[in-house]
């Protein structure tokens, strides 16, 4: 094939033809964009229900992923397991978890006691952890964002798809725990840890008290792994940051010598929820611990937002 | 203007933080802003007379509030206590909180909450009760506590009776002053300050705070020479001046619940070792107001056995004292040979020949001491 | 050697529905490495055209097309869609396929449109049944609707993110080599769609290196090379800016070149048995006198208008590896 001569200025002409061009096609298709604005009062309805949608979509996803599935399936057998181990070992009432065995109602608490930790973190950081990174990884976040599904509008909906989450293991757990407990030991008015002892109905009270609060203090652990998840494009490596820190959180909190920075360390916050077993209910500890929780929600949120609005999606 | 933008946009998570930072630090930045509360001038003298007469009707009005109690008494080994040992002992080290709720001389509750736990001491007319949830124990104390006797385990101190005793020992050897009104609990406070005037103590001084209102003991700090952060103190940290809850002081041992009769638990048993180790003349003070120093006889073996024994307590004081002992450094002098253990507060020298010589003063002070045998 | 155009200069502040569909000004990246992977690119897009964005691997395409839709954001200069401010006030007017298809490979195909739909805050959520039925019709998935996404080969997946991008009524389709993957008849097909959707008014910039479909579908040219516009035009501009050539068989092919260079031609490429020269406005019968002329025993002759392809390697280079 033979080459052909320098053609680059050739090319130069270009200008006037353009501007014709789009003269040509200006005009006719003119169309009216959306026609409320923003601020308009059906045009923020309009705006609500839109993001009402998104959501209902990332809920729908959550809580159709099969790893989604197994986990809270995890979340539902753990008090189970912890009631049949009680169950078989008999008795040994003399601690306030060994109570199971003589109320039901208890097992709540003890399920609590023992998920808080690790197993309810692990299920949230997994979903938390993912929320950006995961998207991001299978390549969908360019396709959500040219939706467009707006930056910090996602952000938002992801977020309160993560509490939505939290909320709904810390429930299946207390309803797990409850109906095990229901069904393999006997139930009665439940004593607490002050010693003074409440009819059942205001143990069930207690129950939704203690499982509130948890959800709360999982909501916190959902924006820390929110945050962290805008900071990587694997969702494996998120999910895996958080956990680790929840765990080194939690090694810090038992050396004695680092008393003075438990105070700052969320973990240490979660078991506040014994605050619900007093008499009376420890409000002050139980406000606190909400205010700590409010404060890395604020902060990591921020820190998500700042790093989420700017960040080049090139994957 | 993206380099911009983005710098714009982490300002946001910037700003959070110092809003939490500040909401954190916002107890001493307001207490600062709003410089020390004045009140009405008030001498000494006249704080302690009035403190006296107010001490004198007997009746501290009902209240209920929450008690933080800190030790950084910088004992070696000490601090290894906070992790393990949940009740009365543990509050030997760390920082702790205590919930009172004061109705009479009769009606007094304690609650020392501890994670899935909770102590409890409840006085209600004649009944004492003393509540162990992790043991699942309710304890009947028989002996009802004595008037001259607080009613209290005396590791859990409260301000009025640390006043008290700091206030008994301000005689001659003590220059007592009031400092610069303090708030504590967000109260105004007088702060009465008693220093020792002995150079060999290690006290520099003792703080009370006063309540302006109700001349109710808020707060008590000790302070060791050198040191600006209190090495001991207990106060309010929310205190309230009004009648708590009946059903507070109500207690009903629970279904299931071991109930048993008993002394009080631990400490009393101690104290009542104390007395009986004075009583046959083993224990002795010498000297007198700040630099007085306890001599007992003692033996490294002592502990070894006391771990046996295993019960709870025991065991947590067995293993603290193995972590003190490893931090002694051996002394030596005309009084003999020993190991001595200091802390910023408290001094202690342990003699070959078997003696147990301790107090809050230098280590000269116990030298002398154990020179005269 | 870039086209610059001052013509088009304050067509970005005018009025959303008159100026053209994209406008960059200056518009460059820097990626964090040092790397430039756009650099000063001002490119106008009329409305209605389907224009077709060239350029080697690695040339900045999809760099472009990142930055036009807010993923990336510029290190410097500007760009705007659809006479908007910032691109998402524009975006519910634009299907995007950007690098390639990406969806959620445990849903069919059905439901990871109607997820992009529920992103997509003007989307009429009562339709949305309808629109992704007609996607997928449009784009011959409907068979596969319901099959899950992790089922699909590489052509039905690029196939879907086709759909994706027809999922409303759009001002402009921005595809990043829409044909990647496609079988001859998923090509064609495609390439019939994006007439379909042109006639309708919809502006298409569509990115690619197959030149033979470029030159099919599309009234525009860019061309990339190493992050710069070097070309930019109609398609008949770029043809006719290039100019034509002789081709002379002839077993004296040095006397030949000799006798060309005496007709005032240039650029003159002996070779064994032929020899090339660069016509201009000369005409070839005169040419052919003159070689009679001569005694040039000419077997054949032969004017050669360039391809788009010669135009291509042209302005991109002859070599084959992509500059890092
Ligand atoms: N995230 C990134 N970080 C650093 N460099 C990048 C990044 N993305 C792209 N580049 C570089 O930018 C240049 C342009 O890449 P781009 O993907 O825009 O090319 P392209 O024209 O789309 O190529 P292709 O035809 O292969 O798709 C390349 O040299 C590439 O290495
Ligand atoms: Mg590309």
């Amino acid at each position: 094939m033979s080459k052909v001569g320098p053609l680059g200025e050739g090319l130069s002409v270009s200008a006037g033809v353009q501007a014709d061009s789009s003269a040509v096609s200006a005009g006719p298709r003119a169309r009216s964009l959306s026609g409320d604005g923003p601020e308009s009062p059906r045009g923020a309805l309009a705006g609500v229900r839109a993001g009402v949608r998104l959501l209902r979509s990332e809920i729908g996803l959550t809580f159709r992923r099969p790893r989604n599935l197994a986990l809270l399936g995890v979340l539902a057998v753990v008090p189970l397991v912890i009631g049949v181990a009680i169950r078989a070992a008999g008795d040994g009432a003399d601690s306030f978890v060994g109570q199971v065995a003589g109320n039901g109602l208890v097992l709540t608490f003890a399920a609590f006691f023992v998920m808080l930790p690790l197993v309810l973190p692990l299920a949230v950081g997994v979903v938390a952890g993912d929320s950006i990174a995961g998207e991001a990884g299978l390549g969908t976040l360019r396709y959500l964002l040219t939706a467009p599904a707006g930056r910090t509008r996602l952000l938002a909906l992801k977020y309160a798809n993560v509490v939505v989450f939290a909320v709904a293991a810390c429930a299946l757990v207390a309803v797990s725990a409850l109906v095990t407990g229901l069904v393999l030991f006997p139930v009665g008015p439940v004593t607490l840890l002050s010693g003074s002892t409440i009819p059942l109905a205001e143990g069930l009270l207690r129950i939704g008290l203690v499982a509130l609060y948890a959800a709360a203090g999982m909501a916190a652990l959902g924006a820390l792994a929110l945050a962290i998840s805008t900071l990587t494009e694997t969702s494996i490596g998120a999910i895996a940051t958080t956990l680790v820190l929840v765990v080194v959180a939690q090694v810090l909190q038992a050396i004695p010598q680092l008393a003075v920075i438990e105070p700052y360390l969320l973990t240490s916050w979660w078991a506040g929820f014994d605050g619900a077993l007093r008499d009376p209910v420890a409000t002050d500890q139980m406000g606190q611990g909400l205010l700590v929780f409010a404060a890395y929600i604020v902060v990591c949120g921020s820190i998500a937002w700042a790093r989420f609005t700017s960040r080049d999606i090139t994957a | 203007m993206p380099k911009r933008a983005r710098a714009v946009r982490w300002g946001v998570p910037i700003a959070a933080i110092a809003v939490v930072a500040g909401a954190v630090g916002a107890g001493p930045v307001i207490a600062a802003v709003q410089g020390d509360p004045v009140l009405p001038e008030r001498t000494a003298q006249q704080l302690l007379a009035d403190v006296g007469t107010r001490w004198k009707s007997g009746e501290l009005p009902p209240m209920s509030g929450t008690i933080i109690e800190t030790a950084s008494l910088g004992v070696p080994g000490l601090s290894a206590l906070t992790g393990e040992a949940t009740g009365p002992v543990a509050l030997l080290a760390g920082s702790h909180q205590v919930k009172i709720w004061y109705g009479s001389d009769s009606q007094i509750r304690l609650a020392l909450p501890s994670h899935m736990s909770e102590h409890d001491l409840i006085v209600n007319g004649d009944q004492t009760w003393w509540w162990d949830s992790a043991a699942n124990t309710a304890t009947r104390i028989k002996t009802p506590p004595m008037p001259s006797e607080p009613a209290l385990p005396p590791a859990v101190i409260t301000p009025q009776e640390a006043a008290e005793r700091a206030l008994a020992a301000a005689d001659h050897d003590t220059a007592v002053s009031v400092g610069n009104d303090a708030t504590v609990a967000g109260r105004a406070a007088y702060e009465l300050v008693l220093a020792p005037r002995a150079a060999t103590s290690l006290v520099k001084d003792i703080r009370v705070a006063i309540d302006g209102e109700t001349l109710i003991p808020l707060r008590v700090q000790v302070y060791a020479k050198g040191a600006a952060e209190p090495a001991f103190e207990v106060g309010f940290d929310s205190v309230t001046f009004s009648r708590p809850a009946p059903e507070n002081f109500e207690f009903t041992p629970p279904a299931g619940a071991k109930v048993q009769d008993g002394e009080m638990p631990a400490l009393d048993q101690d104290r009542a070792a104390l007395r009986e180790h004075a009583e046959d003349g083993e224990l002795k003070t010498v000297g007198s107001g700040w630099t007085s120093v306890v001599v007992l006889p003692f033996a490294t073996a002592d502990l070894a056995e006391g771990e046996k024994q295993g019960h709870g307590p025991g065991l947590a004081v067995g293993a603290m004292a193995d972590g003190v002992l490893k931090a002694a450094e051996p002394v030596s002098g005309a009084w003999g040979n020993g190991r001595l253990i200091r802390t910023k507060l408290v001094s202690a020298l342990l003699t070959d020949d078997g003696r147990l010589i301790a107090g809050a003063v230098t280590p000269e002070v116990l030298y002398e001491a154990a020179g005269r045998k | 050697m870039t086209t610059t155009i001052d013509a088009a200069g304050d067509a970005m502040t005018a009025s959303p529905a008159g100026g053209p569909a994209i406008v960059t000004r200056g518009l460059t990246k820097r990626f964090r490495g040092g790397q430039i992977a756009v650099d000063h690119l001002d490119l106008t897009v009329p409305r209605g055209a389907v224009f077709g964005f060239l350029g080697p691997n690695g040339s900045g395409k999809t760099t472009t097309i990142r930055m036009l839709l807010g993923l990336v954001t510029p290190t410097s200069g500007s760009s705007s869609i659809l006479g908007a401010a910032s691109p998402v006030q524009a975006l519910t007017r634009v299907g995007a396929l950007v690098e390639g298809p990406a969806f959620y490979p445990y849903l069919s195909g059905a439901a990871n449109l109607r997820r992009f739909d529920a992103a997509d805050p003007s989307a009429d959520p009562r339709t949305v049944g309808r629109r992704v039925a007609e996607a997928l019709d449009r784009v011959g998935l409907a068979a596969a609707a319901k099959k899950r996404y992790r089922a699909y080969s590489l052509g039905m997946r690029q196939r879907l993110a086709i759909a994706a991008t027809l999922l409303g009524p759009r001002e402009l389709l921005v595809l990043d080599e829409p044909t990647n993957g496609l079988d001859p008849q998923g090509t064609r097909e495609v390439r019939n769609l994006i007439k379909d959707v042109a006639a309708g008014g919809t502006t298409v910039f569509v990115s690619s290196h197959l030149l033979a479909e470029v030159e099919q579908m599309c009234t525009h040219i860019g061309v990339m090379s190493t992050g710069r516009l070097v070309a930019e035009g109609t398609l008949t501009e770029l043809r006719s800016a290039s100019v034509p050539r002789i081709r002379v068989e002839t077993p004296d092919s040095s006397l030949a070149a000799a006798a060309l260079t005496a007709f005032g031609l240039t650029n003159i490429i002996p070779a064994p048995g032929e020899v090339s020269a660069e016509l201009g406005d000369a005409l070839p019968e005169r040419v052919t006198a003159a070689l009679v002329r001569e005694g040039i025993a000419v077997r054949g002759l032969q004017v050669v208008h360039p391809t788009l392809e010669d135009v291509f390697v042209h302005l991109t280079g002859e070599g084959f590896d992509v500059e890092a």
